[in-house]
């Protein structure tokens, strides 16, 4: 369990107060430059956070040191001991922590054959492509059997096709570490599919926290609303009231069953990927993307009806985020 | 942010450096100060005459000369050896074995001691039978540096720009290295000639390492000593005595202990000031165009 | 054949669009014991939009550089409006490239950043200028005419890098390296409407390369998807996606990628680990069948499953909707589905499915 008492990244940000439990996958969803680097690099050890308390199972370790604390970061990055295979990449985190040579021997090969690098454990990284170097970064991290393991968007600077896989293959190997598992990213689809935890970050604080679908029912804010949302969240600003419509709850038909309303669509642009198809446009003045199911064509240019089901909407009181 | 204990303990690992730099640097430049007010006849007799020392040499015609002979060189040099360097470093190759071999070539005459490359070009260069000055005379040009003092300051060039371009080369090199191959393919699609490739992408690439280059050697070429002293001993007569054998002269040459201090001084802060305004008007000027 | 520099045997090619066409082009690095392309043929219709599609190391980015004139085929032809263009430097091709992050002059403004290409081509300064503020209007940067690249944004660099790519109105083929690589995720399709845009106005041939599936489909007309310096398929972003003629493409597109299970034909019959999922023209044998995550469903009969696990996506008409994983023969399969997950053994139905053979398609 590791606990959050009233940190502050920065002295003039708002404190936060976390407790992210052992054997969950907590990801922390915000925009770049929200500061989610900086707390990783607090958790880490590596950056002092401004003010409050950070405890691990209890035990006080806001001014531990980086390198005593039990806590192993994977970046973005793929950082590994360029003049080592990949094999003495695995073992010299179970070496620092003394383990016997039999069972190093013995732990290095499991890490090696759960992250699929066993044919490759006498290359050194230079030799692999970047999805394997970033398997054994997190191998590595994985060696140390740290009981923070803090994963600052690993996968960001992989292929797309790369980073879906190796999304899947997360999900599986870090429940089984039992650590307190700290996964920052900007894509909700991470939240989606690794959370059991979410934790929704902006302006270098913690906005809201809860199961990914309880956060994505009911966003405490419009920022909340939007950093939940692919590719993001329309907003509609009525007397009194920010209303958040996410994209695949606005249609092109009036729908029959429930309540709705209508908004008028300016389309500017639609683009497909084959699954879904997002309409670009403007609905007053603002920027709005509707995404529907399958292939739709509609004319650039002109203004359609767009229809939203009242309880869809996403109302926020003014001037709240 | 708040500090933590560990920060501090990085400052004390800093003090042995500070003390060190105080002992070697700070003090004896006081004691030089200290000397520089004083007219000291011997050890136990010396009287506080204020900036008199100060006064009479920066009256001194050969401090002038000297200071003038210095500027001259040291902008010869700096003149000549930052375009060639620049230029050898855009022929050499940017990767594989040739390069690597060719940069270790270039660095050579950087890893040659000073008075050794003093005396390398002595008699690099003597007309007898030194093989440049040799071929110079074998052309039917009458050379000698030993008596023509325009002969021994193209020498002197010369034998500056051996030694040092290649400092110039290798910064040139790692700067141009960075240049991502994407600006050369843009400014081949964008028409762009050679002269242009140079002026809009390399110059623009290179300018941080080459503001370093130029502090270095200008620093650096202020304060030559050696190699003139070794090659022509500020000869013939004083048409190569430059600001630093000059000093040498009054202070081991004639032990006036007190004039060579106040000379130390004004030369110390007269590089002080050249690299000052050096940093305000070319660096801090560059960094205010970036922001 | 090789050009040395002589104009008269390679005509530059002339007109503001060009269509292009790769015959058989065969390409190896130097001291290479493989080809890095294989006898690629592709044709990019005048005016068009085309991506080339693939993971690292399939040989986009050597096909953008061939195109460009940096490499030169080892064999077959590149064809621009018809002309042969091998041997032709860049500068005297009318092709022009963006790239990954935005190249822009550092010690120019932008507006002398966007006149430099005409300026080299001999442009008076008031027509390059004319030319130069016309293309910063089509592209929303006037208000940053003065200004320098490094007190603009990335978003702000890239649009003016492709600016100063298309500012030429001979270009005809705009080549385009991943450039959206740099920029925000939030602000990309912005940056793809302002490249279509231009594209449409100036009705230039644009060759876009990613390993981005969104970004191809959503970019291009026509997309080709390749592998180990092949071209597996070249079709509409609909057909790659509903028909892929090859297991890669199928598995490569679509996220998740297509589900692919074992199969038998026995007389018109596919068999799925002994269960009929359906009939085929096709002959007796062994095949591979694939099928999207939502062409299958789940049903009371059909093909024996167990649900290991369901990533939500959203909720839409108050129920769950996201990607069931479910093992099928030993098999993880994904299916799309909504409302609440069933639990362990199932059944899904699979309404559509393509069949390969060797890899390709073979119904």
């Amino acid at each position: 369990m590791l606990e959050l008492t009233d940190v502050r990244l920065q002295p003039h940000t708002p404190p936060m107060n976390a407790m992210l439990g052992g054997g969950e996958i907590h990801v922390v969803l915000g925009a770049n430059r929200s500061g989610k680097t900086l707390l990783a690099r607090c958790l880490a050890g590596l950056a002092s956070c401004a003010s409050g308390t950070v405890r691990l199972d209890g035990t006080d370790i806001t001014r531990l040191d980086a390198g005593r604390r039990p806590v192993a970061l994977v970046n973005q990055a793929f950082v590994n001991y360029p003049a080592w295979t990949v094999r003495d990449n695995l073992v010299s985190p179970l070496h620092a922590r003394g383990v016997s040579r039999a069972e190093r021997q013995h732990r290095a090969m499991q890490l090696a054959r759960q992250l699929g690098l066993q044919a490759l454990l006498h290359r050194y990284p230079h030799e692999l492509s970047g999805g394997q170097q970033q398997r054994l970064a997190i191998g590595r991290a994985l060696a140390k059997d740290a009981r923070v393991l803090v994963m600052d968007e690993p996968l960001v600077n992989l292929d797309y096709k790369l980073r879906e896989s190796l999304r899947e293959e997360l999900r599986g190997l870090l429940a089984e570490t039992g650590a307190v598992v700290v996964y920052t990213t900007t894509d909700p689809g991470d939240a989606f599919s690794l959370a059991s935890h979410v934790v929704l970050f902006a302006g270098h604080a913690i906005v809201q926290t809860g199961a990914p679908m309880d956060v994505y029912r009911h966003p405490v804010n419009f920022v909340a609303a939007a950093l939940m949302s692919e590719p993001t969240v329309n907003r509609h600003q009525v007397r009194g009231e920010v209303w958040a419509l996410r994209p695949e709850h606005v249609r092109l038909a009036r729908p029959k069953d429930a309540p709705a309303r209508e908004f008028g669509l300016r389309v500017e642009e639609v683009e497909t990927n084959g699954a879904h198809t997002f309409v670009h446009g403007s609905v007053h003045e603002e920027s709005w993307v509707v995404k529907l199911d399958g292939m739709a064509a509609l004319p650039p240019g002109e203004q359609v009806p767009v229809y939203a089901r009242e309880r869809d909407i996403l109302r926020f009181p003014n001037g709240a985020g | 942010m708040r500090t933590k204990p560990e920060r501090q303990a990085a400052w004390l690992m800093v003090l042995p450096v500070v003390l060190v730099v105080a002992f070697s640097g700070v003090v004896p430049l006081m004691t030089v100060v200290n000397y520089s007010v004083q007219d000291i006849l011997d050890v136990d007799t010396r009287f506080f005459v204020g900036f008199d020392w100060y006064r009479d040499a920066l009256r001194d015609v050969r401090l002038h000369e000297a200071l003038w002979r210095q500027l001259v060189f040291s902008f010869t040099a700096l003149a000549i050896e930052l375009p060639l360097g620049i230029l050898v470093a855009r022929c050499l190759p940017r990767q594989g074995r040739a390069a690597s071999l060719l940069l270790v070539l270039c660095a050579i005459p950087l890893l040659v001691p000073l008075n050794v490359v003093g005396t390398i070009w002595q008699i690099f260069a003597r007309g007898d039978i030194g093989m440049l000055g040799a071929a110079i005379n074998g052309l039917g040009i009458d050379y000698n540096y030993t008596r023509e003092p325009l002969h021994a300051w193209m020498t002197l060039v010369a034998m500056d720009v051996w030694h040092w371009t290649s400092l110039v080369v290798l910064l040139g090199f790692a700067g141009l290295s960075s240049i991502p191959p994407a600006y050369y393919q843009a400014a081949d699609l964008d028409g762009a000639g050679r002269w242009q490739v140079f002026r809009h992408v390399e110059l623009p690439h290179l300018r941080a390492v080459l503001l370093i280059a130029v502090l270095l050697r200008l620093m650096d070429s202020l304060m030559i000593y050696t190699e003139p002293f070794v090659l022509t001993g500020g000869g013939p007569g004083n048409t190569t005595t430059f600001l630093s054998q000059h000093l040498a002269t009054i202070a081991v040459g004639q032990f006036d202990l007190g004039p060579a201090a106040a000379f130390s001084v004004i030369y110390f802060l007269l590089i002080l000031l050249l690299c000052w305004l050096f940093h305000t008007l070319v660096v801090a000027g560059a960094e205010r165009d970036d922001a | 054949m090789r050009a040395s520099g002589t104009s008269c045997v390679f005509p530059t090619v002339r007109g503001s669009v060009a269509s292009v066409q790769l015959e058989d082009v065969t390409f190896r690095y130097p001291g290479a014991t493989a080809d890095t392309l294989q006898t690629l043929s592709l044709v990019v219709g005048n005016g068009t939009t085309h991506a080339l599609l693939g993971g690292s190391g399939a040989g986009k980015t050597t096909v953008l550089n061939l195109l460009s004139g940096l490499l030169q085929p080892t064999g077959g032809r590149i064809l621009m409006d018809g002309h042969d263009i091998g041997g032709l430097p860049a500068a005297r091709r009318n092709v022009t490239q963006v790239f990954q992050f935005p190249v822009l002059y550092p010690a120019m403004t932008v507006l002398e950043n966007l006149c430099f290409p005409l300026r080299n081509r001999k442009w008076k300064p008031a027509a390059a200028r004319e030319r130069a503020l016309a293309m910063a209007e089509e592209l929303d940067v006037s208000p940053l005419l003065d200004r320098r690249p490094s007190t603009l944004t990335l978003f702000e660099r890239q649009l003016v890098a492709i600016g100063r790519a298309l500012v030429r109105p001979d270009v005809g083929l705009v080549l385009l390296d991943e450039p959206l690589t740099a920029v925000q995720p939030e602000l990309k399709w912005r940056l793809r409407r302002a490249l279509r845009r231009v594209q449409r106005d100036l009705g230039v041939t644009m060759v876009y390369v990613t390993h981005d599936q969104t970004e191809a489909l959503t970019f291009a007309e026509r997309v080709s998807v390749m592998h180990d310096g092949r071209i597996l398929q070249t079709a509409s972003p609909v057909d790659v996606h509903d028909e892929p003629a090859h297991e890669f493409v199928g598995y490569f597109i679509g996220s998740p990628g297509m589900n692919l299970l074992e199969a038998r034909v026995e007389s018109g019959m596919v068999y799925v680990a002994g269960t009929r999922v359906g009939g085929t023209v096709l002959a007796d044998g062994d095949y591979r069948m694939g099928f999207r995550a939502q062409w299958a469903a789940v049903a009371d009969a059909g093909l024996p499953a167990s649900v290991r696990g369901v990533r939500y996506d959203g909720v839409v008409d108050d129920s769950p909707v996201g990607v069931l994983r479910a093992t099928v023969a030993d098999k993880e399969v994904y299916v799309r589905h909504a409302g609440l997950a069933p639990d362990g053994p199932m059944h899904l139905r699979v309404n559509r499915f393509i069949l390969f053979r060797e890899g390709w398609r073979a119904n």
